[in-house]
């Protein structure tokens, strides 16, 4: 079904077009539509037509310009005081706006490669038509043509809005911030920069970030792999425990988890981060048992960076194991009893049970969505920064605390103090290529990606 | 020798249904046993019982003369393969059979040749190192059988373990399935709805309907002499007509008297009598027993199924292996011996001391 197509040579070369085609064909190569306009095929003649009209217009009045001011950002890079003598005064020069330059240079280069396509389209219908007349068969006509787009090109028709969509509100973004990444758009250069190639990376990697960089792309991993693993293990746990033979009002004990799951995450992170506060409810409670004589610092600044890590797992841990325990239900209550049977009568008891067959057949239907959830968690901006916004700050790192994320620290370099546009560019980028690897690694050497 | 012993066995659910009505039964070692009997009759209630997954409600469970009733499944020297086959679908085959003895901290030098051993009696050599994804239903059988078998259970149970296979891999896995209790010399229970499959694999047969056992032997015996009409109707297709004794040996149905091979029965008795399809032979009318007309005819392959009624509007089940015209007046013929008399809700017991007095009579003779 999924076999690729095999390339079918086309009935008739350009060269052929062009060197047996008549006037009109010859023409399409440079006015296009103009084949469609002498097939009477009006709508698509004039759409292509009118388009390369528009689009030579705008290039030489707006386009040339827009992409030559793109190599350099902007000419102006810093606000300048000149001396006008032709109206000899001193006048202001303010610095170029190098995210505008910068977008619609981008925008530019999407537009001239739409114009491409359309170039490739207009060849492309003119040889169908060619090939149709030297055969002698039926060209549509402009009415067949249009009723087509409805018919047998309704996907087409279809995807153009969608395509638009994801052109210009994720494309387009996406190149955006990827381009920023080359350039030095930080506090120093908050209007006016330039290119500066890898020179951001470099920053990043091994200049005075990378002393943030590495150790906090450490904890992130840890946290991923933690709380992916946590959530998990003990939502398996908790379906078990609920599912088995002694639990009365099962229904209820799900219930009451779920309700945790259904409480919006900012709430019960924003509650959790008040309870755990030095002056939180927590404190109060043992100090009133007289468990600790004073309060500890959790998640606070002055905590200890090993005990605000331990708590930010636990506390995720309250968050993820009922969505993990609703999962593992659904596949627990569809695991065959006949398979617990014959490992009972072969002497196995509940942990052995537990351990040999009910456990690794959950993970190997859950793995593919364990995978997703350590991206996510790689990713887990909410957790952080609503229950310690990083803290405790680390004087060792630069713009960020020891609970701190990439992305959470990425969010730090652009809206804190820091506005480190580029630099946040990058970690984007590693970020990305880093989520990219683990899970294409991941999902190649999961079972269920090879039965599917 | 006896090996197990069901005793007075009573199964009630907390809804109130009865599934089991005072079973009694006895299975000898070395045999191969069916419990035969359509969904719904108890067969598969009774094999949890004896496995040791379901509590009987009342009545006792034996082992080699030991009450065995509330002992663990584990500790039960029975194995079972299930309908499913229950096989785990994350290990592979070696694993899967040696799963029990690595649960019993067996060594590895001795799982090795057990799991060898085990896959070469169910003809599965060179299969250790697949994944039971990768294999096809009858290969995914033997496993479960081999997983039953590599604990060296003295009762080998069997849930309906033939069902899921097509029709000519069931009955490759028939005769394999006798072959290898043959070697292993255990005890085979087998459940079954099909009848087919209960009379060509086991020494005995329990027939059973609505949680009692309706009879019991070996399949020539319920074939041939089958108690009542539920036996009858089940095992293979059959005419049943009712009737009424003359006297012994001499039995009135369908406007006509007969000779018959009953007797032991009252004169005057309403009867029921069975003619199995294959006995009746098509002759000319004036050479038959009794003259039909026949309606439809099927051909089967092996045999055409016909379809008559004779002048009383009594249907007629004929397998011939030769076709009739349809709408043709044919004659049917039976032997004495073909017609068995059935007395109404006459237990086995009863039937079989009627026979036995009958038949002492005859050698009195």
């Amino acid at each position: 079904m999924f076999l690729k197509k095999k390339h079918v040579a086309p009935k008739a070369t350009y060269r052929e077009v062009w060197s047996k085609g008549d006037i009109a064909t010859k023409l399409s190569f440079f006015i296009m539509g103009s084949n469609a306009l002498a097939n009477k095929q009006w709508v698509k003649g004039l759409a292509l037509l009118i388009s390369e009209i528009v689009f030579i217009v705008w290039f030489i009045f707006s386009g040339i310009s827009t992409l030559g001011i793109l190599a350099t950002l902007g000419p102006i890079k810093s606000k300048k005081v000149v001396y006008d003598a032709a109206q000899g005064v001193y006048i202001t020069k303010q610095p170029s706006n190098s995210v505008l330059i910068l977008l619609f240079g981008v925008l530019a280069i999407i537009l001239c490669i739409a114009m491409i396509y359309l170039y490739i389209v207009n060849l492309r219908s003119t040889r169908h038509n060619y090939i149709l007349k030297r055969d002698g068969e039926h060209i549509p006509t402009n009415v067949q043509e249009l009723k087509s787009l409805l018919d047998t090109r309704l996907h087409a028709t279809l995807m153009v809005i969608p395509l638009l969509g994801i052109l210009f509100f994720t494309v387009l973004p996406t190149v955006f911030m990827i381009s920023m990444a080359f350039t030095n758009y930080d506090r120093q250069h908050p209007i006016a920069f330039s290119w500066t190639g890898f020179q951001a990376f470099g920053n990043v990697l091994s200049g005075d970030l990378a002393g943030t960089f590495f150790p906090v792309l450490g904890w992130t991993l840890i946290w991923a792999v933690a709380a992916t693993a946590t959530t998990f293990f003990f939502g398996v746990l908790l379906a078990m425990l609920i599912e088995s033979k002694g639990i009365k009002y099962k229904a209820f004990w799900r219930t009451v988890f779920v309700i945790i799951w259904a409480v919006p995450q900012f709430v019960s992170l924003l509650m959790m981060a008040q309870f755990l506060d030095y002056q939180g409810a927590l404190n109060n409670i043992l100090m009133n048992l007289h468990w600790i004589s004073s309060p500890i610092h959790f998640i606070d600044n002055q905590a200890s960076p090993l005990v605000a890590r331990i708590t930010v797992i636990l506390v995720n841990m309250w968050i993820g194991i009922p969505v993990s325990m609703l999962v593992s239900t659904a596949i627990i209550q569809n695991l065959p009893e006949d398979q617990i049977e014959a490992a009972k009568i072969d002497g196995a008891n509940a942990v052995q049970i537990f351990r040999s067959i009910t456990f690794p057949q959950i993970l190997f239907v859950m793995a593919p969505s364990l995978i997703q959830q350590f991206i996510g968690n790689i990713n887990n901006f909410n957790v952080i920064f609503l229950l310690t916004g990083g803290a405790p700050m680390n004087s060792k790192y630069n713009g960020a605390g020891s609970t701190d994320l990439l992305v959470t620290w990425l969010y730090n370099l652009t809206f804190g103090q820091e506005q480190r546009y580029n630099a946040s560019a990058v970690l984007g980028i590693l970020i990305f290529i880093i989520s990219a690897v683990v899970s294409l690694i991941a999902y190649r050497h999961t079972n269920a990606y090879k039965e599917g | 020798m006896d090996i197990i012993k069901l005793k007075h066995i009573t199964k009630q659910y907390d809804d109130g249904f009865v599934a089991l009505k005072n079973i009694n039964l006895t299975i000898e070692s070395g045999k191969f046993y069916s419990l035969l009997g359509p969904s719904g009759s108890g067969k598969s209630t009774i094999l949890r019982i004896i496995a040791g997954f379901s509590q009987p409600s009342s009545g006792q469970v034996f082992f080699d003369g030991k009450d065995i009733t509330d002992l663990d499944a584990a500790k039960r020297h029975i194995n079972t393969v299930f309908q499913n086959y229950a096989l785990f679908p994350h290990l592979n085959v070696f694993e899967n059979v040696a799963f029990g003895l690595k649960i019993k901290k067996q060594p590895m030098d001795k799982i090795k040749p057990a799991v060898k051993e085990a896959l070469h009696m169910v003809r599965l050599d060179g299969y250790a190192n697949r994944e039971i994804s990768e294999l096809s239903g009858g290969q995914q059988q033997r496993v479960a059988i081999a997983r039953a078998i590599v604990n060296e259970p003295k009762v080998l149970l069997l849930d309906e373990s033939l069902s899921a296979l097509d029709k000519r891999l069931r009955k490759d896995m028939q005769f394999e399935l006798r072959a290898i209790q043959k070697k292993l010399g255990i005890t085979f229970i087998f459940v079954t709805h099909d009848q087919e499959e209960a009379l060509s694999m086991s020494d005995e047969i329990f027939v059973l309907n609505d949680g009692m056992i309706q009879q019991s032997g070996s399949p020539v015996a319920i074939y041939d002499e089958p108690v009542n009409d539920f036996v009858a109707r089940f095992i293979g297709d059959s005419n049943i007509l009712s009737g009424r004794m003359i006297k012994d040996y001499e039995v009135e149905f369908a406007n006509n008297k007969f000779k018959c091979a009953d007797g032991g029965i009252k004169p005057n008795e309403k009867v029921e009598v069975v003619i199995r399809p294959e006995d009746l032979d098509i002759v000319a009318p004036e050479k038959g027993n009794i003259v039909v007309t026949a309606q439809t005819q099927l051909f089967l392959g092996d045999h055409f199924e016909i379809k008559a009624v004779d002048a009383n509007e009594n249907e007629w089940l004929i397998h011939s292996t030769n076709g009739v015209k349809l709408g043709e007046r044919v004659g049917l013929f039976f032997d004495p011996e073909d017609i068995h008399v059935m007395r109404l809700n006459e237990s086995q017991e009863d039937f079989d001391a009627r026979i036995e007095k009958y038949e002492g009579d005859e050698n009195e003779n």
